[in-house]
């Protein structure tokens, strides 16, 4: 079934062209002139690198392990994250351990080691759910490229210190605001 | 005179003023025409509501809205490796680019960059070619119709169905508008009673040829685009419909120098929009300006004319092709012509 285009009728001053081209570069200009005198910050664009959108809550990031008070590992190696996962990226190996001999028989459970393979992760958030403990969290940092594919495998340590710095504090990661470098151009 | 300027008994300053002058007017145009590509970005991307080019950065973090961008291109089209298509006619590959190239960048050597000035008993000519060389403003005229070469050649050498399409669309685009053109210009000619670009500045002194003749300026203003090859009237080089037309089998600096050359055109139109239309080096309600700020006042027009066309650019869609035809043909040909004859009617009923 064809569709009935209707025939707009164009006034002689549309014929002319003239006048709907008068209004079309006002409209442009008037655009030209709005973009120019917003400041960078307040303009639509986001530049990256330079500045970052905040992110919003229950966005799902890279992986933290959680530690307890005495900044040992929460996690109890129970399997469920792993089990949990649909891309079966996390492997886990564990170790029993404890300030009591094995001869008294109190042993405890803990990851000897605790891989996240990035490149598998779909970031659905599974491990989290499933976790009894709180121990696996899925934060906000979402810039996670890295040179070759071995650096993608997450062991224990790495993934005990995703949100550290150097010196041990909290890594704020991204900030939540936007910010601009000093010599922003418009 | 002085003893002091010559050399073997000729005289040195008439040939060191018109050495600096043909290095200020090439080297100004190149530059300006540069700095367009960079304008046309800009420009389109601000109308856009984009940010457009702004990452180029040099010495640590200068910026400049982006303007290195153009630095970073030419690099970029210099040192990209320069592709020559084994199904292309060699010879003519090689010149079209030139071709494009000089005679758009010849036509501004006619146009007065400011007023005449006199130096320790010299009279000197802010513009390549002196006034009374007998040839005036057919000059530009006649080296704006040699353009056609330059896309023609390109296209043909090519050998390739959209380029030989995008020549010929360009060819008919540009003849077509060639004779309004030069129409709206002979309607000038009539008014001022000369064809020196000095003499028709003179005559604008106290009104500009725009207030006098609006409707030879709409006419001649339609027809810069055509003859240009910008938008509305890219007929050449229309993207959507024939990939990059003419531009295709071209790159490294071959195309820069195609893409330069569009850029040339527009400064070269600009500036004979300002000479017929807009007084030139003309300051209003200023006598005598001098010759620095006659000049600043012809950069200032001319830039506005150059940023007209980028705006109309960002602002308008492509022609049809039949409507191209028949605006050129129908109706800009006929106005043209009303146009000459009611001007001609005007001075010989002695109002005008």
């Amino acid at each position: 079934m064809g569709v009935v285009v209707k025939k707009v009728d164009l006034t002689w001053l549309d014929r002319t062209y003239l006048w709907p081209i008068a209004k079309g570069m006002f409209i442009t200009l008037k655009h030209f002139l709005k973009q120019t005198l917003t400041p960078t910050q307040k303009r639509l664009t986001v530049q990256y690198p330079d500045m970052k959108r905040p992110v919003l809550d229950g966005y799902r990031g890279l992986h933290e392990l959680k530690r307890n008070e005495d900044n040992s590992v929460k996690c109890v190696a129970c399997f469920m994250c792993a089990e949990a996962c649909p891309a079966r990226c996390i492997t886990i190996e564990a170790e029993e351990f404890g300030d009591l001999n094995m001869l008294q028989g109190l042993a405890e459970k803990r990851p000897a080691s605790f891989q996240i393979d990035m490149l598998r992760c779909i970031f659905c958030g599974m491990c989290q759910e499933a976790c009894p403990k709180d121990a696996i969290w899925l934060r906000k940092n979402y810039e996670l490229s890295c040179q070759s594919r071995a650096e993608m495998q997450l062991d224990k340590f790495n993934l005990m210190n995703t949100y550290t710095e150097k010196d041990g504090s909290e890594r704020v990661v991204p900030e939540p605001v936007l910010k601009t470098s000093n010599n922003q151009p418009g | 005179m002085s003893d002091s300027f010559t050399f073997l008994g000729m005289d040195l300053i008439p040939t060191v003023w018109m050495l600096v002058k043909i290095l200020a007017v090439f080297a100004g145009v190149m530059s300006l025409a540069a700095v367009l590509t960079w304008a046309e970005r800009k420009g389109a991307a601000l109308i856009q509501d984009r940010i457009g080019p702004n990452r180029a950065k040099i010495i640590g973090n200068i910026r400049l809205f982006g303007i290195f961008h153009l630095m970073g291109d030419g690099l970029k089209l210099i040192f990209k490796e320069d592709l020559v298509p084994r199904h292309v006619t060699q010879s003519l590959f090689w010149i079209a680019p030139l071709l494009a190239f000089v005679p758009a960048m010849m036509g501004f050597a006619i146009i007065p960059f400011g007023q005449s000035f006199e130096w320790s008993g010299y009279t000197l000519h802010m513009s390549v070619i002196d006034p009374g060389n007998g040839m005036g403003m057919l000059y530009p005229m006649a080296i704006a119709s040699l353009a056609v070469y330059g896309i023609l050649t390109a296209s043909w050498a090519s050998n390739n169905k959209w380029s030989m399409l995008s020549g010929m669309r360009g060819t008919a685009n540009m003849i077509s508008y060639e004779i309004s053109f030069s129409l709206a210009v002979i309607a000038v000619f009539l008014q001022v009673g000369a064809y020196d670009p000095h003499e028709i500045i003179a005559a604008q002194s106290g009104i500009w040829n725009v207030v006098r003749q609006p409707l030879g300026f709409l006419l001649f203003f339609i027809c810069a685009f055509a003859e240009t090859n910008r938008l509305p009237f890219d007929f050449a080089e229309g993207e959507s419909e024939i990939v990059a037309g003419f531009l295709t089998e071209f790159s490294g600096m071959k195309l820069g120098l195609l893409w330069l050359s569009e850029y040339v055109h527009m400064v070269t139109v600009s500036a004979l929009m300002v000479t017929l239309y807009f007084g030139g080096w003309q300051v209003p309600f200023v006598a005598d300006p001098g010759p620095l700020l006659s000049f600043i006042a012809f950069a200032a027009k001319l830039l506005f004319f150059c940023w007209l066309f980028i705006w109309v650019r960002w602002t308008l869609p492509r022609f049809r092709y039949d409507q191209l035809m028949s605006i050129g043909w129908k109706v800009l040909l006929p106005v043209g012509f009303a146009n000459l004859l009611f001007y001609a009617w005007l001075i010989h009923q002695g109002i005008a």
